[in-house]
């Protein structure tokens, strides 16, 4: 057989014990200490536990537990030949307050465009953060969607939409809170006393802009809108933009 | 299947359509947005891309005949079909949008037919390139190749780890058969 070096031994535990027939375990530490180790492969232990001492009881490298997943396997061997396998996205989720991941981790969030490829990559990125998002394609679909009670955190909103645009739409979002105030301010009325938390229900819109000139500060807040993003998402606008809302001060 | 030669292949074919100006940099954020959840994420995207530009161009082709001169109307389909473009980062034809946009802005007829035969040359040889590009990566997409590649080399390992024992059994010999600690 021809000298290849070894990388790698996977042995299973019953066989690298002192109980077998043949003292594998022996050999080994033999060859190790007659100076071979800079050829000596990385010894993997097969067992059905795992111990932190199970390492140094059985003089190898790591452990793997029994029954084999092909993950583990992979995991393992990987990271003793050296090879990192980062997945980009694992590399950029930390959950921290400061980051969007942190701020739309399981937020529902309305998405409205009239443009189907705005809303594909718009919920992709919002969805990347960990958001749960649904998308409309319609100030009236939206308008559907938002009464009230609802559940979304957040809702997105883009401007120029044809038939009902976004101001519009956020106009008759904002009566539809109003009307749900007065509904039950007129409920409580006979509850004089009660000091209990009354949820004020104002879904916070943020407008889609591709132009700034489409929406001044004024014009959104004239229609009751809470800010603007520009399309596409810019991650740290996008941040800023949303942690009014959602961040940890934000009062639900 | 020799997937470092299609790789390759991808990888020169998608350099080209950046270094060529047909992609900005959006696109690569739409690329990172594809993962094992949504692992066609980007060929969706495109399809739908095409798919709805290919509509707003015949939409603004019939527009320019039945209301001319309606810039206004024609700025509207323009608009939406810029939009697309910049979500996908279709730099070429997202410049061409606008150049088509600043001729209804100075009411140019002949500018606004310019740009949008412009428009839809490099409409068309976007999606033959993206086309190109997706044949390559779907014979050997990256993630199944890398899977594959890493598979091969744990395979190969394995059969030399029991072979490797195998040798080494042989070498303990029938003497250290024979041996058995007391227990």
């Amino acid at each position: 057989m021809p000298r290849k070096q070894l990388s790698m031994l996977l042995v299973e535990s019953d066989s690298w014990g002192l109980k077998m027939d043949v003292p594998l375990r022996t050999r080994f530490l033999e060859m190790k200490q007659n100076g071979c180790e800079s050829v000596f492969p990385q010894v993997i232990l097969l067992s059905l536990a795992d111990s932190d001492k199970m390492k140094a009881e059985y003089a190898v490298d790591s452990v793997i537990t029994k029954p084999l997943k092909a993950s583990t396997l992979a995991a393992c061997l990987f990271q003793s030949l050296g090879i990192s396998i980062t997945q980009a996205n694992n590399e950029k989720k930390h959950h921290g307050p400061d980051s969007l991941y942190g701020l739309l981790l399981g937020k529902n969030i309305l998405v409205v465009d009239d443009n189907k490829v705005n809303l594909r990559v718009a919920a992709g990125t919002l969805k990347k953060y960990g958001a749960k998002v649904e998308c409309v394609e319609s100030g009236k679909d939206a308008l559907e969607r938002l009464q009230v009670p609802h559940k979304f955190d957040l809702c997105l909103m883009d401007i120029q939409m044809p038939e009902m645009d976004g101001f519009e739409a956020t106009r008759q979002i904002r009566a539809i809170e109003a009307k749900a105030h007065e509904q039950r301010d007129n409920a409580d009325n006979s509850d004089a006393g009660s000091t209990a938390k009354k949820a004020q229900w104002h879904l916070p819109v943020l407008a889609m802009t591709a132009d700034v000139i489409q929406a001044t500060h004024e014009e959104c807040t004239k229609y009751g809108m809470d800010g603007y993003v520009s399309k596409p998402f810019e991650e740290k606008q996008l941040f800023k933009a949303v942690q009014k809302f959602l961040g940890p001060s934000a009062s639900s | 299947m020799d997937y470092s030669n299609l790789r390759r292949q991808a990888a020169s074919l998608k350099k080209g359509l950046f270094d060529q100006g047909h992609l900005d940099e959006q696109f690569r954020q739409v690329e990172d947005l594809q993962d094992e959840a949504s692992p066609n994420f980007v060929e969706e995207v495109v399809v739908v891309f095409f798919k709805d530009s290919g509509r707003l161009i015949s939409n603004l082709e019939q527009a320019l005949e039945k209301y001319p001169r309606d810039f206004n109307r024609w700025d509207a389909y323009m608009q939406q079909l810029k939009g697309s473009c910049s979500s996908i980062g279709a730099s070429r034809m997202k410049n061409e949008c606008m150049s088509f946009r600043d001729n209804c802005g100075q009411r140019s007829v002949e500018g606004c037919m310019g740009s949008l035969q412009k428009l839809k040359r490099e409409h068309a040889i976007l999606r033959q390139k993206l086309e190109s590009y997706f044949q390559v990566t779907l014979e050997a997409p990256p993630c199944q190749s890398w899977c594959h590649d890493r598979w091969i080399i744990s395979i190969n390992l394995l059969t030399d780890v029991c072979m490797f024992t195998m040798q080494l059994l042989r070498q303990v010999g029938p003497a250290g058969a024979a041996t058995r600690p007391a227990m």
